[in-house]
């Protein structure tokens, strides 16, 4: 799935958001990291635009869904390390189920015969 | 330790967050492609592609990064309070004998301010309950003799109709009377009515809650209506709406109830009805009758003084028209506020704001000592908190909020010490004190009053005592004992008892000088010697009694029937009362044979009719010349006889034989009547602090016969009261039909009691306060004193171990003692001496600078501050120097 460069509409948002709450439970990263992860777990299929990715993470963090603290990068460098939280812990079921629900009904009606 | 990125240890910028976020992505991303195999410049070039509008992105992000900061922010805020108010409790759990005694001391400080503070919302700072209270105004009827006199109906209605500023002028009367109201079942009883004008109830803005209030059409057909007060139409007719339009017989004649005006209506006085009196097309002459206390509601957008100015033009004209009764005539206005809560109230309003005010502070003061020393106790843990990273901001914060829920709780029991003593007020506050529209209540106000003292009261004691526990560098703290780190604050503290003494000072000798007043006002010679005198209103009706004969005819039959009680040594009739408001200028005379002097030249006297007995009966001697006889009759020449003050007035002529031209105060041209002085009486007092004697006349009974007057009995041994039932069946064995109305039962003690209840009220109050004020103190330098000792225990052992005597050791206390207390006096003796004049004008029969009063004022102190030393100088004394130096 690739993200149109304009116009991206509510469904997508909500499944940015899921996407990167699922990157993070394997651990706390920064924004590169995420957007990698993603892309890297899809096969590439998913590319994520920074003009997403970095609003999404703060309104995450504005949630209370995330929460960030000043690290270090590999290279040595000052850098925002998102982690998850309870809060978002909770949030990436529902988000799950509903991605699930969505799925199943796209899929019967695409691949209906 | 949870620790945010947004923390206070490591705040930064949110456009350098957002900066360096994206330029690290932009360079990780740079060196993804150059390790695809990119030269650096496309990469580089591709990386920052991929982000679009970048400015667009950084500001985005940058206001949802403020967006949830703020909101971070008070999330924060409110997680620190919520673990700083669970650590508060807990500390107070822990130390219940420090919350508890904090806790009361706030309590009763904030309780007595708030009780006071009722009497000041009530008196200076709420609005009159009428519609619109601040556009209306009294109007005071001015003469050459009086600046606050009473209007005439005739002109009261001038100066609305001919000026331009008032919507309308209505009058009542200022006095409340009784009317003979006679009931279904046959028994009369009297119910008390207040006469007013018919657009009263418009003028002040009153609905009726049955029925309607008087039209100006009741006016012009001089109809008998009266309206009745909610209190009254309760408690008589059980709230039966039918009773409007009901007719009842009042003082004889048929009255119809028109309708029923709220409970929280009240005029000058407390009354069950309220009558009519007709005031349009009067008849000219009584254009001189000054019967009303004149209101007036101001139209819209006309001031004070535009109305003042309009209206005095009025009063100007009617002096060039009416010569007669309106020359030198004029009005004043006052705002309707100010004239009901006179300034004798207004002043001891304020007189005990002041004193409770500083009791409160006392009691922070003494709140703020007990955290001080705490705040020595807990310096170990505040120091380890700090250590641990705690700011010292945030430990104040949190030692405030401690302080906070101190008060507050204080504030709450304060806020119920308050209510019940507002609930056994009335029974405190002498009667007369409070207007009737004053009514002291717990409600709201009171409430939020507490609430906001509470919290300021926990920032006063609290910002300093936080403030100084936390001055301190942690690593002495944690590696020293605390000793050393102590003597700063306690320095502290010995200012603040200081302060609380020279305080306790300040209130003593203000109480001194109203108790001494007091004493004086009480201690004064009445003038007549009889103690216990019963006294009554008679007010026969004036229907069944219309001449004067017969008039004289009942009181004498009445007179006769008392005399029957085998207990009563003696009775007699009088128009006034001593110390029961006397009118000191109601008439003014010459005399005859002098140079005559100008109408507003002329002396005034007080004018008090008395029947023959009236002497004998109240054992008041006749100095010179003769009491009054039966000779003095109504036909025979007029008599008179003065006081002793009358006579001294003279310069060494004899009283006895002159002829006095006398005329009332009210009707100045009238014709006068010429008495001869037959007797000198010795003098009275009419106010318990008058400054100068006053001038009397007393007339005869049968010369001057009013219809009605009071009673006077005097037994023959015992109380008076105890007079009271057999005197009232005397005088319904001469009124059968029972249309005499009897009122103002008292006796002459209480009467006297009455004249100095305020000053009394004051003396007592600001007492009680001083009281505590001084053992609020005093309970500050044990404290401190308590506590100075302790700290030295080990000083004290060594000087022991080193040969001090206990003498020696107590004398150290005490020098400590002594100069605390020292200073505080000295402090609180020069505030007394610049404030003194501040209640002078409560003051009677002592100086500001009343010598004996600083003397006794250092004297209780000295003797309340040797029983605070005490225990502590004990203490020291008993040290015992091995386990003292053992212990350290």
């Amino acid at each position: 799935m690739t993200i149109p460069p304009k116009a991206p509409n509510a469904l997508l948002h909500g499944t940015l958001d899921a996407l990167i709450l699922k990157t993070l439970t394997r651990g706390p990263c920064h924004g590169y990291a995420v957007a990698r992860l993603i892309e890297e777990t899809s096969g590439e299929a998913v590319i994520v635009e920074e003009g997403s990715l970095y609003p999404a993470l703060y309104r995450l963090e504005r949630r209370g869904w995330v929460e960030a603290v000043w690290g270090t990068s590999e290279l040595g460098r000052r850098a925002k390390l998102y982690s998850l939280t309870d809060a978002g812990r909770k949030q990436l079921v529902t988000e799950m189920a509903i991605w699930r629900r969505f799925a199943t009904g796209v899929s019967r009606v695409l691949l209906s015969t | 330790m949870k620790r945010s990125l947004r923390s206070w240890l490591w705040e930064i910028p949110i456009d350098q967050e957002v900066d360096e976020e994206l330029s690290l992505h932009a360079e990780l991303r740079t060196r993804e492609l150059v390790a695809r195999g990119l030269d650096p410049q496309t990469a580089r070039d591709q990386a920052i592609r991929r982000m679009g509008d970048l400015a667009r992105l950084k500001r985005t992000m940058a206001d949802l990064g403020r967006k949830r900061d703020r909101e971070m922010r008070v999330t924060r805020w409110i997680e620190e309070l919520r673990d700083d108010l669970r650590f508060a409790f807990r500390q107070l759990r822990n130390s219940p004998a420090f919350a508890v005694v904090a806790v009361l001391t706030l309590a009763l400080g904030i309780g007595a301010n708030s009780a006071i503070f009722a009497l000041v919302d009530a008196t200076l700072l709420r609005p009159l309950p009428f519609g619109q209270p601040d556009r209306l105004v009294a109007l005071w009827e001015t003469s050459a003799k009086s600046s606050r006199g009473f209007a005439s109906p005739v002109n009261m209605t001038d100066w609305a109709a001919r000026g331009r500023s008032f919507v309308a002028i209505a009058g009542f009367a200022p006095g409340v009377g009784g009317m003979v109201m006679a009931g279904a079942d046959g028994n009369a009883e009297t119910v008390s009515r207040q006469w007013v004008s018919a657009n009263i109830f418009d003028v002040l803005g009153v609905k009726p809650i049955a029925g309607r209030t008087f039209s100006a059409e009741d006016d012009v057909k001089r109809a008998n209506v009266i309206v009745m007060s909610e209190a009254f139409w309760r408690s008589r007719y059980n709230a039966d709406p039918a009773v409007v339009g009901r007719q009842i017989r009042f003082d004889g004649a048929l009255w119809t109830i028109v309708g029923i005006v709220p409970g929280s209506f009240r005029l000058l006085g407390q009354t069950s009805i309220w009558a009519m009196r007709p005031s349009l097309n009067l008849p000219p002459n009584m254009r001189g009758a000054y019967l009303w206390q004149a209101v007036g509601r101001m139209k819209p957008g006309v001031s004070l003084e535009a109305a003042q100015a309009d209206v005095a033009m009025v009063a100007d004209s009617l002096g060039r028209e009416f010569p007669q009764t309106n020359r030198g005539r004029s009005v004043t206005l006052e705002p309707l506020h100010d004239s009901m809560v006179g300034t004798d109230l207004r002043v001891t309003s304020m007189l005990f704001l002041g004193v409770v005010g500083f009791v409160l502070l006392l009691c922070c003061a003494n709140v703020a000592n007990l955290l001080l020393a705490r705040a020595n106790v807990r310096l170990r843990e505040l120091a380890i908190r700090s250590a641990l990273g705690a700011g010292r901001r945030r430990i104040v914060r949190q030692l405030i909020t401690e302080s906070l829920v101190l008060s507050l709780i204080g504030g709450a029991v304060g806020c119920a010490v308050g209510a019940a003593i507002l609930s056994i007020a009335p029974s405190l506050i002498p009667q007369g004190l409070l207007p009737a529209t004053v009514t002291l209540s717990f409600n709201l106000r009171i409430i939020g009053f507490c609430a906001v003292a509470a919290v300021l009261v926990g920032l006063l004691f609290g910002v300093m005592p936080a403030w100084k526990a936390t001055d301190f560098s942690s690593a002495a703290v944690i590696s020293s004992d605390s000793r050393t780190i102590a003597a700063g604050s306690g320095r502290l503290r010995g200012l603040l008892v200081v302060g609380q003494v020279a305080t306790a000072v300040l209130l003593l000798f203000g109480a001194g000088l109203l108790l001494r007043t007091l004493v004086a006002v009480e201690a004064f010679d009445r003038g007549y010697r009889a103690g216990s005198v019963l006294s009554m209103l008679v007010d026969p009706l004036g229907s069944k009694y219309p001449t004067p004969e017969s008039l004289q005819q009942f009181f004498d039959q009445v007179e006769r029937e008392i005399a029957t009680i085998p207990s009563v040594a003696g009775s007699a009739y009088a128009s006034d009362l001593p110390l029961d408001f006397f009118d000191a200028a109601a008439f003014s005379y010459e005399i005859a044979g002098d140079p005559p002097e100008g109408e507003t030249q002329r002396p005034t006297t007080a004018y008090q009719v008395v029947s023959t007995t009236y002497f004998s009966t109240l054992d008041l001697p006749i100095v010179a010349g003769r009491g009054f006889d039966q000779h003095d009759a109504r036909d025979s020449v007029p008599v008179c006889i003065v006081n002793e003050a009358f006579a001294r007035s003279l310069h060494g002529r004899s009283p006895i034989g002159q002829r006095l031209v006398l005329r009332p105060a009210s009707s100045p041209q009238g014709r006068p009547v010429v008495r001869e002085i037959v007797g000198v009486a010795r003098q009275i007092k009419g106010r318990p602090d008058e400054t100068k004697d006053f001038v009397q006349v007393y007339v005869p009974m049968a010369q001057n016969l009013s219809d009605d007057i009071f009673l006077v009995v005097r037994p023959k041994s015992g109380s008076a009261e105890a007079l009271t039932p057999a005197v009232r069946a005397a005088i319904s064995r001469v009124d059968t039909e029972q249309l005499v109305s009897i009122r103002d039962i008292n006796t002459l003690e209480d009467i006297a009691r009455t004249a100095t209840a305020r000053h009394r009220f004051r003396a007592v109050i600001v007492g009680a306060f001083a009281a505590l004020a001084l053992a609020l103190a005093m309970v500050g330098v044990f404290g401190i004193l308590a506590y100075s000792v302790q700290q030295r225990v080990r000083d004290f052992g060594v000087r022991r171990a080193l040969g001090a005597t206990t003498r020696e050791v107590i004398r150290l206390v005490i020098a400590n003692a002594a100069r605390t207390i020292g200073a505080g006096v000295v402090i609180g003796l020069g505030l007394s001496a610049i404030s003194g004049r501040l209640i002078e004008t409560m003051l009677f029969g002592v100086r500001p600078l009343d010598v004996a009063t600083f003397a006794f004022v250092t004297m209780v102190l000295g003797f309340t501050a040797a029983l605070s030393v005490a225990g502590p100088a004990w203490r020291a004394a008993r040290i015992d120097p091995a386990t003292a130096l053992r212990k350290s």
